[in-house]
């Protein structure tokens, strides 16, 4: 059975209260435990509430002291480096969650632009049908794809210069965009040709966009 | 290819051997352990202090009121330290920020959960939708040079379509003759670009300043268009649509500025903003 979802809000109901209290306190000693002992170093909390007379020491009052005493030994500045509060503790964690968020959130909208142009290039959708405000966002992950695509021209450009005559001979032929084996030998080339004029007989048209290769 | 991890193991209770296993556990335990520590004084309104040393011996602490305060009330000694007294006021002057922090931390934390399944279902869909004779779907790395070039060509065309198309609808945001459209003096224009004299130089400028910014940005504007405001969404691909942020705005309009700049809040205590994130 999933747990209910806690509001993080300070609890209205007194018996909840105290039984949470009760339980969470428990909770945070045995973390607290945890840490100490994996990590093998020094750890001190102090719980003060309204539902214990004096605090609660953990791991015990010498311990504690010993903590103290280290802690004191510190210069005020590397005490209060990473000494946070309610306050500075949330500031905190909101500007990372946000942070994250945002990252995501901006992964994300990538995303949804790559299908959109992988959807115009299989003629599943046109631009004329691309949301106003998605049209900049496609475009954006249109020019990222070009990019990369000229890097990858390049190299094999260079790898195989021989036969760059005989990539335009393929390029020219293709009607459609058909399977080929991936491939970068010359051999593959003249494969793919054979296997290009074979299925540009095959009705695999492409709706929506204009194929002619016209800038060959 | 490696064996994925187990997952989730049983932990022997000893101080860990692995040295960097053993930096990073610190650091996700500590994490976790002031997590709590908040949770605690949150929900139950109990003070208190968490002082954690470093394998490294760096200090961390945390508490509530102040880590200060509550080592004190242990070590109950009556002398205050100096900013004790201040701290003291910060909290009863305004003990509203933090219930408001919290819910803010909580809307932020939807959100990325949101944002976190969204991802898995894009990904999902590339995964079903991905179709054997695309091979320009594939990643780029694996292209050969003929589909390399070929794919350029295309995706170029395709980045002249979608350009036009947003230029098309900058022209019918913008189309310059509407804003002549009754002018009182009838004056010509000028050689077919559209300047009427007698409009004030001012309303010109922000005209063209609005077109400025419109090419920037390309987003659809708060106004209604002149043509309606098509939502162009209804026939393409509706679960693309991203609804979750509906809740955050009314965060948006409350509290656009989380540096608090209410009284008596220092300086010093400024972190930089946690601005809900823009789509």
């Amino acid at each position: 059975m999933t747990r209910q979802k806690v509001k993080m809000a300070y609890i209205e109901n007194e018996s909840s209260r105290k039984a949470t209290y009760k339980k969470r306190k428990n909770g945070i000693l045995k973390k607290a435990n945890e840490l100490a002992t994996l990590c093998g170093v020094p750890v001190g909390v102090i719980i003060d509430s309204a539902y214990d007379l004096s605090p609660e020491v953990w791991p015990s009052r010498e311990e504690m002291d010993k903590v103290v005493s280290q802690w004191q030994r510190l210069p005020v500045m590397d005490r209060t480096k990473k000494m946070l509060n309610q306050q500075s503790y949330l500031q905190q964690r909101i500007s990372k969650e946000t942070e994250t968020c945002k990252k995501l959130t901006k992964e994300n909208k990538e995303l949804e632009m790559k299908e959109v142009m992988f959807d115009c290039l299989s003629g599943k959708t046109s631009p004329s049908r691309i949301e106003i405000s998605d049209l900049r966002g496609c475009g954006n992950v249109i020019e990222q794809y070009l990019k990369n695509l000229k890097r990858r021209i390049e190299i094999l450009s260079k790898n195989d210069g021989a036969s760059s005559s005989s990539v335009h001979a393929a390029a020219t032929t293709s009607a459609a965009m058909p399977i080929v084996e991936m491939g970068s030998s010359s051999t593959a080339f003249s494969d793919m040709i054979r296997q290009q004029q074979i299925q540009s007989n095959m009705n695999q048209t492409v709706r929506g966009l204009d194929l002619n290769q016209q800038q060959w | 290819m490696a064996k994925k991890s187990k997952g989730r193991q049983r932990i022997t209770m000893a101080k860990m051997e692995n040295e960097s296993n053993l930096q990073v556990t610190f650091s996700k335990r500590r994490s976790g352990l002031f997590k709590k520590a908040s949770e605690l004084n949150t929900l139950c309104g109990a003070d208190i202090a968490v002082i954690v040393f470093s394998p490294g011996g760096k200090v961390y602490s945390f508490g509530h009121p102040s880590v200060e305060l509550v080592l004190n009330r242990f070590l109950n000694i009556n002398q205050q330290p100096p900013n004790q007294n201040n701290n003291m006021r910060f909290n009863e002057v305004r003990p509203i920020t933090i219930p408001t922090m919290n819910d803010y931390l909580t809307q932020v934390m939807n959100d990325l959960e949101s944002a976190k399944k969204k991802n898995e279902e894009l990904k999902k869909i590339r995964k079903n939708s991905k179709m054997p004779e695309c091979w320009w779907e594939e990643p780029v790395e694996e292209l050969d040079l003929a589909h390399a070039i070929e794919f350029k060509g295309l995706l170029e065309k395709l980045r002249k379509t979608v350009t036009d198309e947003a230029s098309k609808h900058l022209q019918a945001t913008f189309p310059l003759q509407n804003f002549y459209v009754g002018s009182s003096s009838g004056a010509p224009f000028l050689d077919g670009a559209y300047i009427n004299p007698n409009l004030d130089p001012c309303v010109q400028r922000r005209m063209f300043n609005a077109n400025a910014y419109y090419n920037q940005n390309m987003y659809s504007p708060n106004y209604p268009l002149p043509y309606g405001n098509n939502n162009y969404a209804g026939g393409f691909v509706p679960e693309y649509n991203l609804n979750y942020m509906q809740g955050f705005n009314q965060y948006q309009n409350q509290n656009q500025n989380l540096s608090f700049k209410e009284e008596g809040f220092s300086e010093n205590e400024r972190h930089q903003d946690g601005h809900p994130p823009h789509l």
